[in-house]
């Protein structure tokens, strides 16, 4: 960085017209923000399921920039301390008061009093969505640091408050642009461009950085706050994850059942399923399926012993609920159809992939009953 | 064991499998004992029982059917109308070929056979399959 983004007042002035306002600081989070929010409201909004890692670890590179950020509301230069912008409802009054009246043009040099406020509500909604998301991976997807202790119901919970709080962000961001079309056009100061090279025009001899910013201080408070967090979280996110199935699947059940179509896990439905499954192989789904009657008990035992009711992974609590009219088919059931209602129908009878209940075919992780949307991958040959 | 006693044995086993044995040089030791198990079957059924045939054992395999289970009308519906080729359950899942000289280890354990021909006869035909059925389709498949 050149001295003149860290220098003195005299330094700073060797430009006549305009002053640094945005140390490299601010504007490295900023646009660093912007791009990741994009990038997670992309892949969260819209993007394949299965572009999860990429929003999850951009949604990490948030969490460390609003680290960052809050870490240089200290460390930073004047203008980006909290201490030059604090929140004040009078000073909002004001300011709203001013521009209704047409009364003075006024440049803030930093944020103007609406806009500090918008700075720290987006920061608490960036920490919330982070949290938020952290809990639905844990909860709904049992990865991460919390899906050792995290049920079902916590995640689930947590995804649609993570869903919310992304929308809000999005608003949010509409009136932060839209605040920054109205300033810059109020003010005659390209606030975009201000961002981008730092500097303003000078409004008085006062507007000067009297606050130097202090890197160093900041790199320590960060190395310190990423060396007590990174352990714990790889510690945790290596515990078994609650309610998950561990270990391989019955070897009979393989062996029997798997000669005829993938050997879906006993979690992906409750009990009673199950039973009645084992009880009607006579006519299983319009073919003849029987066992002797010693494999069938054997089987059936085993099947509701493992059923979806006593483990908490998303299709175990998702394929609880079945269809009406075809109880038994784990495809029929609402949850199934909603996650591939995107799919065209014959996506499933091409070669590639064969039938609904194909499971393994596009979800390489099928045989563990997780059901992780990084693990899908469609076969490239049922594309047209 | 006596000369004697061998030709005897010879010649009951000749009587019995007919003319299959003779055809039967694709099929292993075990294949024929399954062969021979099906054959002993079909002449208690009927006496005037004299060999499988692989003809029949084809014209059943593509047969149509209408008396079975709507979604299994024939053994080609899944199998597929070349027995060396892979079929695919309604399920998806990928069937080894029939053909013997592809997947040499079929047809040569009664109680894979038996329950096999009992789910699929059920489903395709709507009844057992007869001993006779089930020797002429081997038959077929072991050559194939």
């Amino acid at each position: 960085m050149s001295a003149i983004q860290y220098g003195q007042s005299a330094q700073e002035r060797t430009n006549e017209s305009s002053v640094l306002v945005w140390d490299w600081g601010v504007r490295v989070f900023h646009w660093g923000l912007a791009v990741c929010v994009g990038i997670c409201a992309y892949t969260g909004f819209l993007g394949p399921r299965n572009w999860l890692n990429v929003h999850l670890v951009v949604g990490v590179m948030i969490a460390a920039l609003v680290a960052f950020r809050v870490v240089w509301g200290w460390f930073g230069s004047t203008y980006a301390r909290f201490e030059s912008f604090a929140i004040s409802p009078s000073a909002m009054k004001r300011h709203v008061r001013e521009i209704a009246l047409g009364q003075c043009r006024r440049i803030h040099l930093g944020h103007n009093p609406l806009g500090a406020a918008m700075i720290y509500a987006m920061l608490v909604v960036l920490f919330l969505l982070v949290a938020s998301g952290v809990v639905a991976l844990g909860g709904a997807l049992k990865q991460g640091p919390l899906a050792f202790t995290l049920a079902f119901a916590n995640g689930s919970l947590a995804r649609q408050i993570h869903e919310l709080l992304a929308i809000a962000l999005l608003f949010m961001i509409l009136a932060h642009l839209a605040g920054v079309a109205f300033e810059s056009w109020w003010t005659s100061e390209d606030l975009v461009r201000a961002m981008v090279t730092g500097r303003k025009r000078e409004i008085s001899s006062g507007s000067v950085q009297s606050n130097r910013a202090r890197p160093w201080g900041a790199a320590a408070v960060m190395v310190i706050i990423a060396a007590a967090v990174t352990p714990g979280v790889i510690l945790l996110s290596n515990l078994p994850a609650r309610g998950v199935p561990q270990g391989p699947l019955d070897p009979t059940y393989a062996r029997e059942c798997g000669s005829c179509h993938f050997a879906y896990p006993p979690s992906l439905a409750p009990s009673g399923t199950w039973t009645a499954v084992m009880g009607g192989l006579r006519d299983h789904f319009g073919e003849n399926a029987s066992l002797d009657a010693g494999t069938t008990v054997q089987l059936r035992e085993w099947l509701v012993d493992n059923a979806g009711e006593h483990w908490d992974t998303r299709a175990a609590n998702m394929f609880s609920r079945v269809s009406p009219t075809e109880p038994l088919r784990i495809t029929a059931t609402p949850a199934w159809l909603w996650f591939h209602q995107d799919l065209p129908d014959k996506i499933f009878t091409s070669p590639a992939i064969g039938a609904k209940g194909a499971c393994g075919a596009c979800h390489q992780d099928a045989a563990t009953a997780r059901f992780d949307p990084q693990q899908i991958a469609i076969p490239k040959e049922t594309k047209p | 064991m006596s000369k004697t006693a061998t030709t005897k044995t010879l010649i009951t086993l000749t009587y019995l499998l007919g003319s299959v044995t003779l055809v039967l040089a694709a099929a292993g030791p075990a294949q024929k004992l399954v062969l021979e198990h099906y054959a002993v079957e079909a002449k208690a059924n009927n006496a005037a029982f004299s060999g499988f045939s692989a003809e029949r054992g084809k014209a059943l395999f593509v047969s149509q059917s209408t008396t079975g289970k709507p979604d299994t009308p024939s053994c080609t519906a899944c199998h597929t109308t070349n027995p060396r080729q892979s079929g695919r359950t309604r399920a998806g899942k990928e069937i080894d070929p029939m053909a013997l000289s592809v997947k040499t280890d079929r047809y040569g354990d009664i109680a894979k056979t038996e329950k096999w021909f009992g789910r699929n006869c059920d489903s395709v035909l709507g009844r057992p399959c007869t001993p006779l059925e089930k020797g002429d389709f081997i038959t077929f498949m072991v050559n194939q």
